[in-house]
This record gives C-alpha cells, structure tokens and sequence, in this order.
C-alpha cells in the first residue's frame, strides 16, 4: 500500500507477486483449451523417425533393429562434410532412417509435410558391416562425435596468436581407454549443445566415447576445416572404414564448390 | 581481457596489444594469396584467382592494378578497401607528376599507402583498413623493387614475399627456392612465382593471374594460354626431375 500526494491510498505495484487473498484465480487454472494447446504442441514437437524413401515411419525404433558397435555422429557442415566424403563413400552406406522434428525455433509452422530434405538427422548402416551403427547402449559400443566450433569460443592463457586454426581437441568419457588421435581439449573450455548432450549421456550410462572438436576460424563449409579432422582416420573406430583417401578427398573438392556460397568481400 | 580493449582503435590493451589492427590482419588471411617476386631485371606479381560466379564478369574481379606506368600492386584482404586505397594511391601518383614534373618513386607511393592505412590506425570512429599490398616496380635509377604493406601502415622490402590466404606456406617455399639462379633471367623469375603459387592453388594454371614489369616497360598482364604454357614447362621439369631421381636411386 502506498499513499499519494492527494491523500489517497492505492495499491502499489509489486513484482514479488501479489500477496493479497484476491488472487486472480482466472490466470492460473488451466481451461481444457489450455490442456489441448499443449497437447497438440507435445505432439507437433515429438521426434518422428522415418524411413525417407517411403516416407513410412519406422514402427520398431532404431535402438533395437539396428545394433551395433560403432556409432559416429556428425555435427555441423564441417564434420559431416568430413564423414560423407571420407567414409560414407568409401563402402556401401545403406540409409535406414532419418529423425525429423519440429520445434518453435523451426521457420515452417507446418509439421505435417516437412519436405524430405529437411531431415534433421539421417542414419546410415554399413551393408558390408552391420554392425557398424546404431545407438543401442549395449556392450562394446563406442561413439564417436565429430563437431566444429569456431575458435573465437577456446579460452587459452597463451597469446591468441600462438593458436593456429582449425586444430583438433578431443574430450572423452572416462570408460574410454583408448589414446586419442589429438591433445584433450584443457580446462576452462566446455563443450556445449549436442555434442555435450551426448557425452553426458555416455558417462552416465558407461559407454566409451569421445568427442573430436575442431576449433575454426571459418564457420561455412570450408575445405581446409574438414581436412583438420584428417587425424581422426587413424583412430580405432574409423579405421578400416576409410578405403580409399585419394579418392575421398576428390569427392570433399567437389562438396565444398557446389556448396561454395559466392562471396566478393574478402578478395 | 582481450575483449575489453578490443573494441575501439584508439585503445591500447595493458600489454601493449592493438587489437584492431591484429584483426584487421586476420581479415587480409581471408583474401586469396598473392606472391611478388623482384627479379634482376624484372619484377613479377602473381595471385590465386578467386573462383567467379558463372553470371559475375570477370574482369570486374581484379586484384593486380597498376598504379602508374611504372608501378603496380596486388592486395589480399577486403575488396572494397582495396579500391579506396588504391584510388587514393592513383590519384597521388598523378597529382605528384603534375606537382614534381617526376614520376613517383616505388617507395614514395608504398610510403604514402603506408601512411594512410597508419592514419586509420590512430583516430578514433574509425576502422583499420583490411589490407595488405604487394607493390612492385621501377625507379628512374633503373631498380627493381618490391614492397609490402600491411593493415598497421608498416612497410618494408623484400626480395620476394607472399599476402594472404596461404601466405605462410608460399613464404616457406620462396625461402628454400628463392636463390640467384631461380632469379637468374627473367623468364626464371615467372616460372619461381607461378610454382610458388602452384603450391598452393587447387586446380592449377587456370586460377593463376600473372603480371609482370621489366625495365622501362609497361605493366604485362599474362594470358590464360600464356601461363598455361609456363604451368605445362614447369611441370615437365619436374618430371625429368623425377626421372633423374629415380634413375639415380635405381
């Protein structure tokens, strides 16, 4: 309560919230519209998974039709550029699924026919290998995450000038034993998003994993950025996958200038 | 700490750092390579072409221009600060004819390009300009030269040197192949500068820009077929090189 220059006594606004016994009971029940409003976004932001050439979903989740032994995730243009051109096109990749899902971050407000290309996630098996994928949490899986961040983000006591983008810094789960292909990626920098996401998970639940960050300069699709993660080849899980280098590396030229989005201001 | 005293020109960080200026050379990283090489009796620039879009003109996308008659450049950074400093350095270089009667010297107009980015450097509103420029040419006296500017409005010369993208590798190769047999007669001065570039370029002759200068000539832009050529005699040399090798290891 608070008193005026005229004497009268009005209510002074509060932003710790009211404590009168009026409350306004009205904002705070929630109606049966309010419960089908939510119910309806639940279900537009629910993660379909299906098949992309018969547009059917897959009924029985990809955990358990697929078990395997490796999984490597890409994320960002960089690593998955790295990982089509390296390994998916070297072996036989059958695709089995894709994950579409919607959020209200998402530009197109219609769910129903998000078109084909706007898959946020493929998965792909290895014909010759199926054991080669999945995301099963089952004994002697091991993931690997490939993902960019630009360097901007890597906090380093020593002279930004010292630093030398893109590099490679790996940060793994305790219960992977194996020596990684790059230096582990130093205190105080954190990982954040997906990639963090996924970490966690894997030491939660056991599951040796690791994750190759490459810190960039260049945040587009740049050549010399995915041939930062050439060291990763050599790591147990992509070995043996890779067949053909050479040839991989024509197939990422060819990726990067169709993808090259002309720019005049740099020259 | 860095972004405390990042933002404005005028500001020193505590150890002594423009960071302004430091970035306005990561943004002449951006830019294609350019080489310059100073011969006996010639001077050669040559750049990495930046790939056109297919409707784009493509003699609107230059980054060798002369100066005058007798000097040239090259620059590997922003575009548009290029084309500012060099209508600058233009109408410097005509203004002082018409003033001293004397063409310009090599050094007299880097030093005036050098002074202008320097101003940029030290008042306050504005931004470095994101440059750096290769200048060659001729004075009077009948010397080659070459020069380098930079973002900061330093200039120095060299005897060969390289901006932008690749810089570092392209410098690395011209130290261990810059000699004075590689420069020489003028014909091994081009054939150094196209494999300097050739180090770094991805598909060859066809995104190489040559241009040279010899004694008391005008500027000479090469053609496509012309360092086609140059690429095609380069190449054999290293086969036979090879050969040689193998030949003697067998």
């Amino acid at each position: 309560m608070a008193a005026t220059f005229f004497g009268e006594v009005v209510k002074a606004p509060c932003r710790a919230g009211t404590e009168d016994e009026e409350e306004d009971d009205e904002g705070r029940k929630e109606t049966p519209e309010d419960r089908e409003v939510r119910r309806q976004l639940a279900r537009k932001r629910e993660v379909r998974l299906l098949r992309r050439q018969t547009k059917t979903s897959l009924e029985v989740s990809l955990l358990e039709k697929y078990p395997c032994s490796k999984f490597i995730i890409a994320i960002g243009n960089n690593a998955v550029a790295f990982l089509s051109s390296f390994v998916t096109s070297s072996g036989v990749w059958e695709e089995v699924g894709c994950a579409k899902l919607w959020n209200e971050w998402c530009r197109t407000t219609d769910t129903a026919h998000l078109s084909p290309t706007e898959a946020f996630c493929v998965f792909y098996h290895l014909k010759s290998n199926p054991s080669v994928f999945g995301s099963c949490p089952r004994k002697n899986l091991q993931i690997t995450v490939l993902t960019c961040r630009h360097v901007t983000d890597y906090k380093t006591s020593e002279s930004t000038s010292s630093l030398h983008p893109p590099f490679l810094k790996a940060l793994k789960t305790q219960n992977f034993k194996e020596p990684p292909c790059c230096s582990l990626l130093e205190q105080p920098n954190i990982v954040h998003d997906l990639p963090a996401a996924v970490l966690s998970y894997c030491q939660v639940w056991k599951i040796p994993a690791i994750l190759y960050l490459c810190y960039t300069d260049v945040m587009k699709l740049d050549l010399i950025t995915v041939e930062a993660f050439k060291p990763v080849l050599s790591s147990r899980s992509l070995k043996g996958l890779v067949k053909n280098i050479p040839q991989s590396t024509e197939v990422l030229k060819k990726l990067v200038t169709t993808n090259e989005i002309q720019s005049n201001i740099y020259t | 700490m860095e972004s405390r005293y990042d933002r404005a020109i005028t500001v020193f960080s505590p150890d002594g750092h423009l960071f302004q200026v430091e970035y306005a050379q990561e943004a002449v990283k951006k830019g294609s390579t350019a080489v310059g090489i100073r011969g006996t009796d010639i001077v050669v620039l040559g750049v990495e072409k930046k790939s056109v879009a297919k409707l784009q003109d493509e003699r609107t996308v230059r980054k060798i221009c002369a100066l005058d008659d007798h000097v040239c450049m090259a620059f590997a950074g922003l575009t548009a600060d290029a084309r500012v400093v060099i209508n600058r350095a233009r109408v410097e270089c005509q203004s002082y004819k018409l003033t001293v009667e004397d063409p310009v010297t090599v050094e007299y107009i880097t030093r005036f390009i050098a002074t202008l980015k320097q101003k940029y450097t030290q008042s306050n509103g504005r931004r470095p300009f994101g440059i750096s420029a290769l200048i060659v040419g001729f004075d009077d006296d009948g010397i080659p030269r070459l020069y380098q500017t930079d973002p900061s409005g330093t200039y120095h010369a060299w005897k060969a040197n390289a901006i932008g993208r690749s810089a570092k590798t392209v410098r690395e190769f011209l130290e261990k192949n810059y000699t004075e047999d590689a420069i020489a007669n003028d014909n091994e001065a081009i054939k150094l500068a196209i494999r300097a570039l050739l180090e770094i370029v991805q598909s060859g002759g066809k995104n190489i820009e040559l241009a040279i200068i010899r004694r008391n000539q005008p500027l000479k832009m090469f053609s496509a077929k012309e360092i086609e050529s140059q690429v095609t005699a380069i190449e054999k040399e290293k086969e036979e090189t090879e050969k040689k090798k193998s030949k003697k290891t067998a």
